[in-house]
């Protein structure tokens, strides 16, 4: 460790497929994020906190039902779609005339609530959650990857497919891209600006209870996973804050950064990896790398 | 009808440590530390828009640099110590606010929360001078002859700290400096079209809203006489955004009634350690849905117009 030693093929291989798993949860939580960015123009604080009431909702239809695990997903996405209409139709919608600053005030107190309510009704500890996938690493050649981390990539690519196919081939899809693009003329189409937000926070939130489910197994499910938002955005920063593909690849990049890191480094600093290249992106690069400069119109 | 309000306030504030129990002195000296941190965020974000979720970080560092200067250097008078953790601190303030200046809204905030976990894992990493987890005892600090050993003398220590700084943030408010800054936050194209220099003057905010949390970090080591990386985490940076939303974004006595509303919030909820975010979000959401002035504009809303403003 840290003294950058040279790797083996094998375990490079482990790292980046490792690193690409964890990388697919940021460019989950990344593409939340920029869905309802590029609707609404603000972000979200609490995305992390849906994603870890949903996957807890899930995790007690496990246990009071003995409902097997994808029934259990289900039960997390109708859970996280219900909560975020909810909070949209019942709070931001409200705010949505005041300022952006407004809004992302009001976002970071449902944070705090959802944490604290979390915390109520399931304690701060920590459960473990069921996988879909086995647990005896595969070999493949001569490097062994754990079954988990091809399943998270593999869902989060299917996931990201849907999403795509959802922006390009259906009606909601467009209307929502038209909203990004320029609201006063989509709301001049007759696009119902106000059902493309709803629609927005309830794919957000969808996204997510997918995403937690995924990474409950590995990261253990407890009030504090919503933290995972954080690296999300730091993801749709590296990729630039907005771009749907720049979400994913900026997440895969700092996925497989974060596991190369302790590697290279010591391991001191291991824990600010994350925080570090969030600003030195932002100092640097504040478009990030798919990132459009935008001149704004006075 | 504002000279008796005043004159009323300095009588209480004076008076407060002879007429309540001791740890009511201990607390009243933490609002006004956390008032001299609201000031300096308020002069930040209510005045330049600029929002950080980094105070905490800035906290620490004048909070260590007081502590680590009174330990190892006890002859400093105590004066100079303070200045010195405001003067760090600002330098810090400088470093982050000139790359930051081309962020604003969402991406500040995200770098200067970033800014706050890294201060917190740089204290834990410099542990041969910070003492890292296990914290740093912070020396009683003497004022020239008199050594600050109650609660009584340090209150009035950070109680004076406070009184100067908010007539300093006073004078900054009501001069050029302020009306620039004001100008910016409502448009900064006009503002740049008017002569106001951009850059200049969002720095000078930076560096000053630094400078003040620094000052109020060093007084806060003297009063609490204990540090440790975990006092300064970023529910605290989230404290003090709570402080300036519910007291009034753009108000200096707003700022000072939001720190003694969350400070005393914060101290009775103490007990309550698992409702405590719960009513701290809730206040958060009612604040800005309801209340987006906060107590400032409430108070100013409910009080009949004077014609002698001016």
């Amino acid at each position: 460790m840290g003294e950058g030693a040279p790797l083996t093929t094998a375990a490079l291989a482990h790292v980046l497929v490792s690193g690409l798993a964890t990388g697919s949860i940021y460019a989950l939580m990344a593409l939340s994020l920029v869905i309802i960015y590029n609707a609404t123009r603000t972000l979200n604080f609490a995305q992390g906190e849906i994603l870890m009431i949903s996957t807890f909702v899930g995790w007690t239809t496990l246990q009071v039902l003995k409902a097997p695990l994808v029934v259990a997903l289900l039960i997390a996405v109708v859970a996280a779609a219900v909560l975020a209409w909810g909070l949209e139709r019942l709070l931001i919608r409200r705010a949505i005339s005041a300022t952006h600053f407004d809004v992302l005030i009001i976002t970071l107190g449902l944070s705090l609530i959802l944490r604290a309510a979390a915390g109520l009704l399931w304690t701060h500890d920590e459960f473990p959650f069921p996988s879909f996938f086995a647990s005896q690493p595969l070999a493949v050649g001569a490097a062994r990857v754990a079954p988990a981390s091809l399943g998270i990539i593999g869902a989060s690519l299917a996931l990201m497919l849907a999403l795509a196919a959802l922006f390009r081939w259906t009606r909601l899809g467009r209307a929502m891209r038209a909203v990004a693009q320029n609201q006063r003329a989509a709301r001049l189409m007759g696009i119902s600006v106000e059902r493309v937000y709803s629609a927005s926070w309830i794919l957000a939130a969808v996204v997510g209870a997918v995403a937690g489910v995924l990474i409950a197994p590995v990261i253990f499910l407890s009030s504090q996973m919503g933290l995972v938002a954080i690296n999300g955005f730091t993801a749709a920063v590296l990729g630039g804050f907005g771009s749907m593909p720049g979400a994913v690849v900026g997440g895969m990049v700092l996925g497989v950064l974060e596991n190369l890191a302790p590697l290279y480094l010591p391991s001191s600093i291991k824990h600010s990896v994350p925080f570090l290249l969030l600003i030195t992106i932002l100092i640097v690069k504040p478009g990030g790398l798919f990132g459009r400069v935008t001149a704004r119109k006075v | 009808m504002r000279a008796a309000a005043l004159a009323g306030g300095a009588v209480v504030v004076l008076g407060w440590p002879w007429a309540v129990p001791r740890y009511f002195v201990f607390l009243a000296s933490l609002i006004a530390i956390n008032a001299i941190v609201a000031i300096g965020l308020n002069l930040l974000t209510g005045y330049t828009n600029q929002l950080s979720f980094g105070h905490a970080g800035f906290l620490a560092i004048g909070a260590y640099a007081a502590a680590l200067l009174t330990i190892q250097a006890p002859l400093v008078p105590l004066p100079l110590t303070l200045l010195a953790a405001g003067l760090v601190t600002a330098a810090v303030g400088l470093a982050l606010g000139v790359p930051c200046l081309r962020l604003e809204g969402l991406y500040l905030a995200m770098a200067t929360l970033a800014f706050g976990f890294v201060v917190v894992e740089a204290i834990l990493n410099l542990d041969w001078l910070t003492r890292g987890n296990d914290g740093l005892r912070v020396p009683a600090a003497r004022l020239g002859p008199w050594p600050l050993a109650t609660d009584t003398s340090r209150y009035y220590l950070v109680v004076t700290v406070a009184a100067l700084l908010i007539v300093a943030a006073r004078n900054i408010t009501s001069s050029r400096t302020g009306r620039a800054l004001l100008a910016l936050r409502e448009s900064e194209i006009a503002a740049q079209a008017s002569g106001v220099n951009l850059a200049a003057y969002k720095t000078l905010a930076f560096v000053v809203s630094a400078f003040y949390t620094g000052v109020a970090g060093g007084l806060f080591a003297l009063v609490v006489g204990f540090l440790s990386p975990d006092s300064f985490d970023v529910f605290l940076s989230v404290d003090f955004v709570a402080m300036i939303i519910v007291g009034g974004l753009g108000s200096i006595l707003g700022s000072v009634m939001g720190a003694a509303v969350i400070t005393t919030l914060n101290d009775s909820l103490a007990g309550f350690q698992s409702y405590r975010p719960l009513i701290f979000g809730a206040i958060l959401v009612a604040s800005m849905l309801f209340m987006p002035g906060g107590i400032a504009s409430a108070l100013h809303r409910a009080q009949p117009r004077q014609g002698d403003r001016a």
